[in-house]
């Protein structure tokens, strides 16, 4: 089973979460508790109440062994640094970010980084409901 | 030298009277418009963009590619060392120093590759508790992954040492009294200077020798 990091567990985060958690293992980092608390009985994977700009909690929540890290908090700097890092230091195959700028989603493209923009995509959706 | 800081806050704005005292070319990059328009009207000299200084845009605006100093001050750790990135890796900024808020956060700094992260928290806490300590023995600073310390002893009054000169006086091998605080004074100590109580000494000794020392200067550990 593929083992997968979540970091971020709000509305994107939790569904993900709860749907990825069926078929891998999944763990979810947040700083919030209520967040954590939310994801409630469907989600079948490890939950931790963390700060993730702390490395060790990063560690913790198995950095070094995951197969892949979804950057997912609604701050796109942080999801930029830990996503930089989990690519850089820890080696993660397949990292994903949610990057809400459309200025640094270009910056920070590098190779090994998936990053995913909002309102591109929904744009891209909207243009295909009138074709 | 031409610094642009990110961030107003109080420590970016002590730094930034600073250097310019100092002679120095300083641009201020503040997301809060309100405290803009205060700095602008308290401080000449110094130019104030308002804008996140996480986007290059805003940074371009600010000249960073002319600056030899970016100071990242911010109290978010994430925008800091996005800025400190930004700055190097699409400016060229030859130097970074950033703030850090959470000394947790450290090891990101550094892996981010922020040239000079100053982790303020840390370093009052050491200050504090150096000034608080109820110890008589304090470690000042340690070299060689920690073989040789450089130790604060507190004299105290029933101390073997006190009232006597350094030549009547046996210290273990391997250390040696570096100076003697007295009050405002700084001895640096010979063999005929004499020590009393309430002197706080200074002394560099080897790991192993420190108990031995602490014993010889207060009699107990």
């Amino acid at each position: 089973m593929k083992y997968i990091i979540i970091v971020g567990c709000g509305k994107i985060g939790k569904l993900l979460a709860i749907e990825l958690s069926k078929t891998a293992n999944v763990v979810v980092v947040d700083k919030s508790l209520k967040n954590i608390d939310s994801l409630g009985d469907d989600f079948n994977g490890k939950k931790i109440w963390a700060d993730v700009l702390d490395v060790s909690n990063l560690e913790a929540a198995g950095v070094g062994e995951a197969d892949a890290i979804f950057l997912l908090t609604g701050n796109d700097n942080l999801n930029l640094v830990v996503g930089k890092v989990a690519k850089r230091k820890y080696k993660v195959k397949k990292v994903v970010l949610q990057v809400n700028d459309t200025v640094k989603k270009k910056i920070f493209n590098e190779e090994g980084l998936t990053i995913v923009n909002r309102a591109y995509l929904i744009v891209e959706v909207l243009k295909k409901c009138i074709l | 030298m031409y610094i642009v800081i990110a961030g107003a806050g109080r420590l970016g704005l002590i730094l930034a009277k600073k250097l310019q005292e100092d002679n120095h070319q300083v641009c201020i990059v503040e997301k809060n418009e309100g405290l803009c328009n205060k700095l602008a009207r308290e401080i000449s000299k110094v130019m104030i963009i308002c804008g996140d200084a996480t986007y290059p845009d805003i940074l371009r605006e600010a000249k960073i590619e002319k600056a030899n100093v970016c100071v990242s001050a911010t109290s978010s750790d994430e925008d800091n060392i996005i800025v400190c990135y930004l700055a190097k890796e699409l400016f060229g900024v030859k130097r970074t120093v950033a703030r850090v808020n959470d000394p947790n956060h450290t090891p990101l700094y550094k892996y981010m590759e922020v040239d000079n992260p100053v982790d303020s928290t840390s370093i009052i806490a050491r200050i504090v508790e150096e000034e608080a300590s109820f110890t008589d023995v304090m470690s000042l600073l340690s070299i060689k992954k920690g073989r040789l310390s450089i130790v604060r002893v507190d004299i105290p009054e029933k101390s073997p040492v006190a009232n006597k000169s350094l030549k009547e006086i046996s210290l273990p091998h391997n250390s040696v009294l570096v100076s003697i605080l007295r009050g405002p004074d700084i001895i640096i100590p010979y063999g005929s200077t004499i020590i009393l109580p309430g002197d706080e000494i200074i002394a560099a000794t080897l790991i192993d020798a420190e108990k031995d020392l602490v014993k010889a200067l207060i009699g107990k550990i």
